[in-house]
Parts: C-alpha cells; structure tokens; sequence
C-alpha cells in the first residue's frame, strides 16, 4: 500500500470522528465542511512526521483537535479558499428530528464546558482509554479520571439548573 | 443529558454517508499541488488596512503641519502623529500574533495555553485600541478644522460643548459594550488557564 492509499484507509477509519469534532466545534455547515478540509489538510502535510511512537490515531485526533482550536482562532477572519472537492464533501444532514434534537440538546451541553473538558469529554465519547486520552490531550491518565469525575459533576449540575 | 445519555447521542450522531467517500487520491494530488489553500492563513485584512490608513494619515499630518500655526495645534498635530503609529504597532502586533507557526503536533492543552494566552493578550490589544481610537478622535477633530476650514477650532463656537458632550457620550456606551462583550469571554479564558495551569502542574 503507498502513502497515499494508507492515507486514505486511516481518514476512512476515523472519519466519523472528524466529523464530530468538525460538528462540536462549528455552529453552521460551511465552517463544519471548511474545518472537515482543513484538518484532512493538517493531517496529509503532517502524515510524513508521524513518527509512530503512538498510535496512528492517537496522532490524528491530536491533530484533529489542534485544528479544531486553530480553526477557533482564526474563524473571523476567513478567507477566500478552493475547496478540495465540493462535492464530495456535500454531505446531508440526513438526520430525523429527534436525532436532530437531541444533537442539539448534546451542543448546549458540551457548549458549556471549556476547550479543555469539552475535548475531554468527547475522546472518552468515543471510547478513547484513559491512557490514550492523556496522550492525545497532554495530561496524566489519573488527571483525566479526576477531570472526567468533574465534568459528570458539572453535567448533573446543569441538568439541575435547568430544573 | 448525563455522560451515558450523552455517549448515546454522540454514537448515533450523523457520520458521512457511507457511500461517500470523504478522502480521494484526486484531494491529495490536489493538496500536494498545493491548489488547496489552508484557512490557517497569515492573513489578516482588517488589520493590514488598519495599518496602511493609519501610516497614510500621519503622512498626511506630517506634509501639512505648517499649516498648523499655534503651539496647541502643533501639540495636537504631533499627538495625532504619535497616535495613528501607536495604533499602527498596536495592529502589527495582534497581525504577528495570528502569524504565530502552527504546529498541529502538540498535545492538546499545550495547543489550549498558547491559544488562551494569545486570547488574553488580544484583548488588552483591544482594550489600548479602543482608548487610542478615542484619543485620535478628539486629536483629529481639532486638526480637521483647521486642515478644511482653516480656522482655528477656539474660533468655532460651540465646538467644544458639542464635540466633548457627545465624545462622552460616545465613550460612555462604547466602554460599556466593550466590557460586556469581552467579561463573559475573558472571564472563561482565564478560569481555562487557570485549569491548565494546575492539571499542568499535576502532570
């Protein structure tokens, strides 16, 4: 397999994960698709320096996540760009409306978290381990069970308020 | 929605339609030629004209500060010069630090701490901006009349009542917006990097 093509079979298998990150930290579809390209983009330039020292995609989430705050702090200032393939990337938001309301019930949520909680949060969504959390994020495995405690905390105290 | 409701949504959330595929050897070829354009751009519009307007006006000032034949006016015009290269370096500034290298290779809070310090640090850029722009305003009021009427604003009357009544005015309601808009924002990134300051510490 080359580059390209192992590439390729590494986007397809942590796609899902991309777009959700794409969809958390986005509020409307153009910037969800612009940072769906953007991090594809950060990965293939960076593909070279992946040194295999973690797994391929503990890599790639780091990156993903990296992207998704860099996207954060240039958001207002956008510029003109050629989209990769417009096409491809024309997916639907094919959900039902109770899918639909229930994501949006998850956004104000997770919305109320800061940057560091919010990525915590969503690599343990995705079944991420406590070691490869603290590996993507940069913080010792105990820190992450002591902030994931927390953060449950902080959820039932905002159910609580809304009550 | 607690942790397990919240898995439940986050399992059952939208992924790419299966038929399509979200990567092609045509997007890499296209990005290897370089035909994609990176949004992590050092490019900054705002700012650039910020700048080149600001250095245009003191270039102005400086070719007709002969017209400017008292030492107040002289002051003003001298201030107004200090005022619009201030600005200008106030605007480089926040430029230089959007053109900060981006490396996607760091762990995820050290990516957080240097975005959160640079948030803190813009703002305090916004904050001088916003009492320069004001300064410039009452510097070039006085200048202006003098450069298109070529009287000297003490001549004019009411000027002062009107034009410090309504710079207050201005000012009163633009801080207020200022400090309302930015409270919630600074507030939350200071209490993030407070946090990672101390799962830093622990680490």
């Amino acid at each position: 397999m080359d580059k390209k093509e192992t590439f390729i079979a590494a986007i397809k298998e942590n796609e899902g994960f991309i777009f959700k990150i794409a969809s958390v930290y986005t509020n409307n579809t153009d910037d969800k698709n612009d940072l769906v390209q953007e991090i594809i983009y950060q990965l293939w330039k960076s593909f070279d320096s992946f040194n295999q020292k973690s797994s391929l995609s503990t890599w790639m989430y780091r990156i993903a996540l990296n992207v998704a705050i860099y996207q954060l702090k240039v958001s207002k200032k956008r510029v003109l760009t050629i989209p990769i393939d417009g096409q491809v990337l024309d997916y639907h938001e094919n959900d039902n409306s109770t899918t639909e309301e229930k994501w949006q019930v998850f956004r104000q949520q997770i919305d109320n978290l800061n940057l560091l909680d919010k990525g915590i949060v969503m690599l343990y969504l995705d079944n991420k381990s406590y070691d490869e959390i603290a590996e993507i994020i940069g913080i010792s495995p105990s820190n992450v069970g002591t902030k994931l405690s927390r953060i449950k905390e902080k959820l039932k105290t905002q159910i609580f308020k809304k009550q | 929605m607690e942790l397990d409701e919240l898995k439940n949504t986050w399992d059952n959330s939208n992924n790419p339609p299966e038929q399509q595929q979200l990567i092609t050897i045509k997007m890499i070829d296209q990005m290897t030629q370089k035909k994609y354009h990176s949004k992590i751009k050092k490019i900054a519009y705002p700012e650039i004209i910020g700048v080149i307007i600001c250095l245009i006006s003191a270039f102005f000032i400086g070719i007709y500060f002969y017209k400017l034949d008292t030492t107040f006016l002289q002051g003003a015009g001298i201030m107004s010069i200090l005022l619009l290269v201030t600005l200008s370096i106030v605007s480089f500034l926040s430029l230089r630090q959007l053109n900060i290298p981006v490396d996607v290779n760091r762990p995820y809070a050290a990516t957080l701490k240097i975005f959160a310090t640079q948030k803190l640090q813009f703002f305090k850029l916004q904050k001088i901006n916003a009492v320069l722009s004001y300064l410039l305003l009452v510097s070039i009021l006085i200048l202006m009349s003098k450069f298109y009427n070529g009287r000297a604003i003490s001549e004019i009357k009411y000027f002062w009542i009107y034009s410090f009544s309504f710079g207050y005015l201005f000012l009163l309601f633009y801080s207020k917006w200022v400090a309302k808009y930015y409270k919630k924002t600074l507030q939350q990134t200071e209490e993030l990097l407070e946090d990672l300051q101390q799962y830093s510490m622990n680490n």
